[in-house]
């Protein structure tokens, strides 16, 4: 049995092996591959990807407000020039829904979790993680929260610098992973988000103004990204180590319905998803990825729980907003 | 070269309401003659002259200069300005400020890309015409009021245009420099033996340059003749008055005689030049202050008149003073040297020729 | 002559229509659009959601404050130092025309955090200077405030209005103010009765520039409004905008209608206001040397204020850039800070090949956009002063339009249009959209210039025999050279740093230095930024000194 296991473990890899290079010399053959992402600081993949695959990739950048309306706007006019999409899940969702994204279960994504592939359209490879990054000389680690509920305690009152809950997506999909998979109630959770709307957080537009105050000590503590920890070093930043897991938005990536460069697509994503790349992503950019192993260079990352949100509908995201607007409304 | 206006209208909408700026205007200027157009502000006069050099468009009617239509509607035809070939010398001078004066004298040239040393001799005959000599490399800005207003001529007569429009050009200078200018103006358009079109409400300015006049009033031309038969002999009320100074009194026509007309007014009865109007008839009787002659002594006959002197000012060259003759008061010049004074009776003669009559 | 004008004037329109109307339709379409693109079943739920919502109300009240607040303060702040430049005898008159253009050229988001490091409420760097000096138990000033807001909108708006009013105030007829003088106004009464009233053209004009882009600011609103929780229109619609991850931008474009018919009233107010341009003409042919008014006592004070001014605009913002592009981090200065202090973030801006692509594009687009937007804002600026017919005023409007749509709306509106045009992902596509959008950076300064060269200058030139093509160039033209500068620096400097449109429009290939910037300024990294943003400015002065020595080649060259 064991025997039979390996045997056709060997030939799907031969065979894979095969595909693999009929498909590289297609992609080739194609010569280039453009790729929409609202990830950021990630031309060093780009730049190993042509050099190791011969194929010439275009990386655009576009910020998650704008992401769904450019493809589906050049998508209806025939323009969308993009052969691979990276966005956070329910971006690709939409455009899933709209016909946009082709069906491709990429090989590279076999150790990744079960979760990570769906469906066969997108590859889910990294978590948007969210954490407590605070000031390491303002701060010691041991005052730092262990917990959530310690965030709303009144010792951090005038302290704490966050995304405009009642409109940055990512955080108001936050507190809602809280409620559903941290909180033991919805009552205790309420008692949390009301308690850390009494400290008077300081809002700014989205979770990249965040570390900056943290770091200059106009505030302490920041509800941010763990990976500003590598991104801003030397910067005296850490992370609340909390006995409760962290969480993000998980971020995927599909192969456009409509791709110019079909082949090179595929090459791409797989490129994308193997090890080599999310090495990278981790080391470099501090990204939490889901390929198996791979750890962003933050103390104590490697055994931390990351868990991925639910996908929030738009019409919850806009019902919560509206709600945390009216909590956290304090002059 | 003689220009023919045919039928001009031109119509402004301001505030809700419309104002005929031109009203059928019908006008011929003959060739090589200085041609005022006069009358008060907003008659029109700036506005027709406008229209002949290209800057208005009229809504109706037909312009001709020479034998080229260059205006009219119901043909279609509309040459721009810059196609007219002719010069203008605008009120506020418009020099240049930014360039010398070679090149704003030199610039009707250079535009229609005459050789740069035909340019040269040409504008320094021009500025040697206006008594401008070597000032090419003055900047525009630094010269007097009356060298800025001969660059302006200079650089309308530079191309030899066909005819050159002036609007208002010396209202911008002092008294005596005016009249220097003026004199300068007609000396050099008399040996130029071009055709002018002036545009003044200055009457004086209008007498001592023009061949001949056109008095403009509401957007019409109420009269055309020479400076003599506009002053002497106008054909309304309006002209009289308008190109000298006049004392209009109230008249009734009593009878026609061979040569003369007599009417009944204020002064008497008066014969005075003999113009058609029936008997019975209200009339005007236009006297001008310089023909009321005071006669010395005791006077009786035909158009003499007793009055007193009611008021005197020394204006220099004569005494204007104030004449009540019944219930008439006159306008007069008398000698700057005469005795009379303030209550002194008098007696004063009128020309018949120069008793104007016209309709009320 | 009038059939001519009309037909530059209807021609005109078309172009300039073209230009602006196309994206505002688009975003006109979308609002009234079901789903998420411009073509859609009709509907009106997007006016209904976006006029019912309950926090407009708040959001209206405060955008009127800043908006009012921020243009008044800018512009009586322009007239104040362009009066001292240009009319008396404060010295060191060069540093005015580094006051007045050296902000410009600092992107608003940077100069916006500066002033958050300076005079955030908890360890701005002013605030614990005073705090210390004056042994206070509280921060004195909170920028993150309605008032904190105005201050900085206007200092950013002030090189604006500053290049609009100074050039007509440099070439005023001294003669109108000496005759005041004569009739024993003195100085003070003759600046309120005569010179402000005689300026009311380029004065309203700046006064309204300042509102239209108040109104559309995003970086202000967003890093200092935003933390004082103050919300002003656009941080509203950034809300609608970026809540959920559908993002309707129709809904957004729906408010952003309302913004567009505030503005085009205001132009029409304007409009009437300076009806009867002819009144203001004063550049005549007698000369235009304006005359000095001796400052006597008051000239060091004075002086002293202008040097403050520089010192909160250029020296302080511009030092805390420098300073956040060499520490490794965001740091309070301290001996620590300028220990650590490397060319860290220079070394890595440019060794990135993108940057430098980034670099070539943007300068290619600021000269070659700024000239040609120049040539037509010197077309449009004629037709709106010289041609006062209906058709005139409908232009004049027209290039405002897609000027007065909030920035973060219009980008949209132009890629929805742009989509449709093989100019779609090219050089082209930005090129045509910056000057679009920027039109009103060109035309106001040249529309100021025009009231004031009088018809005659002009006419003269017609009857002489000139075409309209050579009157412009060699009359109109040189006689505008001070409002052609001002224009060309004020879009060139606007096209190196310009972002909203890039942000949506810029491709692989088409990169541009704003959207290096945002990226930059989406992960945080505010050293980057800020070694980016310097080079900016760098690049900006370049073109600034190259402009004004143009300029005076050019005016030289005919004297």
């Amino acid at each position: 049995m064991r025997t039979l296991f390996v045997m056709a473990a060997l030939l799907l890899a031969a065979q894979a092996h095969a595909a693999d290079k009929s498909l590289l010399d297609a992609a080739r053959k194609e010569g280039r591959v453009a790729f929409y992402a609202n990830i950021t600081a990630v031309e060093p993949i780009i730049k190993a990807f042509s050099v190791d695959t011969g194929v010439k990739a275009d990386y655009t950048r576009i910020a998650s407000p704008k992401f769904v309306a450019t493809t589906i706007t050049e998508f209806d006019a025939n323009r969308l020039s993009a052969d691979v999409v990276q966005a956070p899940v329910p971006v690709l969702e939409l455009l899933k829904a709209r016909g946009i994204l082709a069906r491709y279960p990429s090989p590279a994504a076999a150790g990744y979790p079960d979760w990570a592939r769906k469906d066969d359209t997108m590859t889910l490879f990294g978590i948007e993680y969210v954490g407590l990054i605070f000031n390491k000389e303002q701060v010691k680690a041991a005052d730092a929260p262990k917990r959530y509920q310690d965030l709303a305690d009144p010792k951090w009152r005038d302290k704490i610098v966050m995304a405009n809950p009642a409109n940055h997506p990512s955080t108001i999909s936050w507190l809602i992973g809280l409620k559903e998979t941290v909180f033991k109630s919805d009552a205790e959770w309420m008692k949390f988000v009301q308690g850390l709307a009494a400290n008077r957080p300081m809002f700014v537009a989205s979770f990249g103004p965040t570390p900056a105050p943290v770091e200059s000590g106009e505030k302490a503590i920041a509800i941010s990204m763990p990976k500003y920890i590598i991104t801003k070093a030397p910067a005296p930043l850490d992370w609340a180590r909390l006995e409760q897991p962290l969480l993000g938005t998980p971020r995927a990536i599909a192969v456009t319905s409509k791709a110019p460069h079909p082949n090179a697509a595929r090459v791409f994503v797989d490129y994308w998803l193997s090890k080599k790349s999310m090495e990278m992503l981790a080391k470099d950019v501090g990204e939490y990825v889901l390929a198996p192993g791979i750890y962003p260079p933050v103390e104590g990352m490697s055994t931390a729980r990351v868990l991925p949100i639910r996908e929030l509908s738009d019409e919850e995201i806009q019902k919560w907003g509206g709600e945390f607007k009216k909590i956290f409304a304090l002059k | 070269m003689e220009i023919r206006i045919r039928g001009l209208s031109k119509h402004y909408h301001a505030e809700g309401k419309t104002i005929k700026a031109l009203d059928e205007v019908d006008l011929t200027i003959p060739a090589s003659e200085i041609f005022t157009l006069l009358g008060p502000s907003g008659c029109g006069k700036t506005t027709l002259l406008r229209c002949i050099v290209g800057l208005e468009s009229p809504d109706a009617g037909e312009i001709s200069i020479g034998d080229e239509v260059v205006w009219s509607k119901a043909r279609g035809i509309a040459l721009p300005p810059e196609k007219r070939g002719l010069g203008m010398v605008f009120q506020t001078y418009a020099i240049w400020p930014h360039m010398n004066v070679f090149d704003n004298v030199g610039y009707p040239l250079q535009v229609r890309g005459v050789d740069r040393a035909l340019v040269r001799e040409r504008v320094a005959a021009t500025l040697r015409f206006v008594q401008l000599e070597g000032f090419e490399n003055r900047p525009a800005t630094k010269l007097s009021g009356g060298q800025q207003q001969r660059v302006a001529l200079a650089r309308a007569l530079v191309a030899e245009p066909k005819v050159i429009l002036f609007d208002e050009p010396l209202s911008n200078l002092d008294a005596k420099l005016r009249e220097e200018t003026r004199k300068e103006l007609k000396a050099f358009l008399g040996k130029l033996k071009i055709t002018a079109v002036y545009v003044t409400h200055d009457r004086v300015e209008a007498l001592a340059l023009s061949d001949a006049i056109a008095v403009m009033r509401a957007g019409r031309i109420i009269e055309t003749g020479t400076p003599r038969k506009i002053y002497f002999d106008a054909d309304t009320q309006f002209v009289a008055d308008f190109i000298g100074r006049a004392n209009l009194v109230k008249a009734r026509v009593r009878s026609q005689e061979s040569a003369r007309t007599l009417v009944e007014c204020g002064l008497g009865t008066i014969a005075c030049e003999r113009r058609e109007f029936g008997a019975g008839a209200e009339v005007t009787l236009c006297l001008r202050p310089e023909f009321i002659h005071i006669v010395p002594g005791e006077a009786s006959g035909d158009n003499v008149v007793n009055a007193r002197i009611d008021s005197r000012v020394f204006v220099g060259e004569a005494y204007e003073v104030e004449l009540r003759a019944g219930a008439e008061v006159l306008l007069a010049r008398i000698d700057p040297d005469s005795e009379l004074d303030i209550g002194d009776a008098i007696h004063f003669r009128l020309d018949p020729a120069h008793c104007l009559l016209v309709s009320s | 002559m009038e059939k001519s004008r009309a037909q530059l004037t209807w021609s005109l329109v078309a172009i300039v229509g073209f230009l602006t109307v196309c994206p505002v339709v688009m975003l006109a379409l979308g609002s009234f659009s079901q789903g998420l693109t411009a073509f859609g079943d009709l509907t009106f739920d997007k006016y209904v959601q976006a006029y019912t919502d309950p926090a407009l109300l708040d959001v209206i009240v405060n955008t009127v404050i800043f908006v009012l607040g921020s243009s008044v303060l800018a512009t009586v702040l322009a007239l104040f130092l362009a009066y001292l430049n240009t009319r008396t005898n404060i010295p060191f008159k060069g540093l005015f025309t580094v006051l007045s253009i050296v902000p410009m050229m600092i992107p608003h988001l940077l100069f916006s955090v500066s002033w958050a490091l300076l005079l955030n409420p908890t360890n701005g760097m002013l605030n614990t200077l005073l705090k210390n000096a004056l042994a206070l138990d509280a921060a004195p000033f909170n920028i993150y405030s309605l008032e904190g807001m105005i201050l900085v909108e206007a200092l950013l708006d002030l090189p604006v209005a500053y290049l609009i009013i100074a050039p007509a105030m440099a070439s005023f007829d001294v003669a109108l103010e000496e005759s005041s003088r004569v009739f024993g106004a003195a100085t003070w009464r003759t600046l309120l009765r005569v010179t402000l009233p005689v300026l009311r053209p380029a004065i309203l004009a700046a006064f309204i520039l300042g509102v239209v882009r108040s109104l559309a600011s995003f970086a202000v609103p967003s890093v200092l409004g935003m933390p004082g929780r103050v919300n002003v229109l656009a941080t509203h619609l950034y809300e609608m905008i970026s809540l959920g991850f559908a993002t309707d931008y129709g809904k957004a474009a729906a408010v952003g209608m309302s913004v567009l018919v505030t503005s085009v009233t205001l132009i029409y107010v304007y409009r009437a206001f300076t009806a009867e341009s002819e009144k203001y003409v004063t550049i005549s042919s007698r000369g235009y040397r304006p005359s000095v008014i001796e400052l006597g006592g008051a000239r060091l004070p004075l002086f002293a204020a202008v040097a403050f001014l520089s010192l909160l605009m250029i020296v302080l913002p511009v030092a805390v850039l420098l300073y956040t592009s060499f520490v490794p981090y965001t740091m309070v200065p301290s001996a620590r800070a300028f220990a650590a202090m490397s060319l860290k973030h220079w070394h890595d801006v440019l060794d990135d090949p993108l940057s430098l692509l980034a670099l070539k594009n943007s300068l290619l687009l600021a000269i070659g956009g700024a000239t040609l937007g120049v040539l037509l804002s010197v077309f449009v600026a004629y037709v709106t002063v010289k041609v006062r017919t209906r058709a005139s005023g409908i232009l004049e409007s027209l290039t405002f339009l897609s000027f007065s749509f909030p920035g973060i709306v219009i980008g949209v509106g132009f890629m929805w249009f742009f989509v449709q045009t093989p100019l779609y992902a090219t050089l082209w596509a930005l090129l045509i959209g910056y000057i679009a959008t920027y039109l009103p950076y060109g035309v106001r300064p040249m529309a100021s210039a025009f009231v004031q060269v009088h018809s005659h200058l002009e006419e003269s030139s017609l009857v002489c025999g000139a075409s309209h093509l050579t009157t412009m160039r060699r009359i109109i033209v040189p006689l505008l050279v001070p409002g052609i500068v001002s224009a060309w620096i004020l879009m060139a400097s606007m096209f190196i740093r310009e972002l909203t449109l890039s942000v949506v429009l810029s491709r692989p290939g088409t990169e541009v230095l704003a959207v290096q910037i945002l990226k930059f300024s989406d992960d945080g990294l505010w050293g980057k930024l800020s070694a980016l943003g310097i080079i900016m400015i760098v690049i900006s002065t370049t073109l600034v000194i190259a402009a004004t020595f143009v300029g005076m080649r050019f005016k030289a060259a005919d004297n």
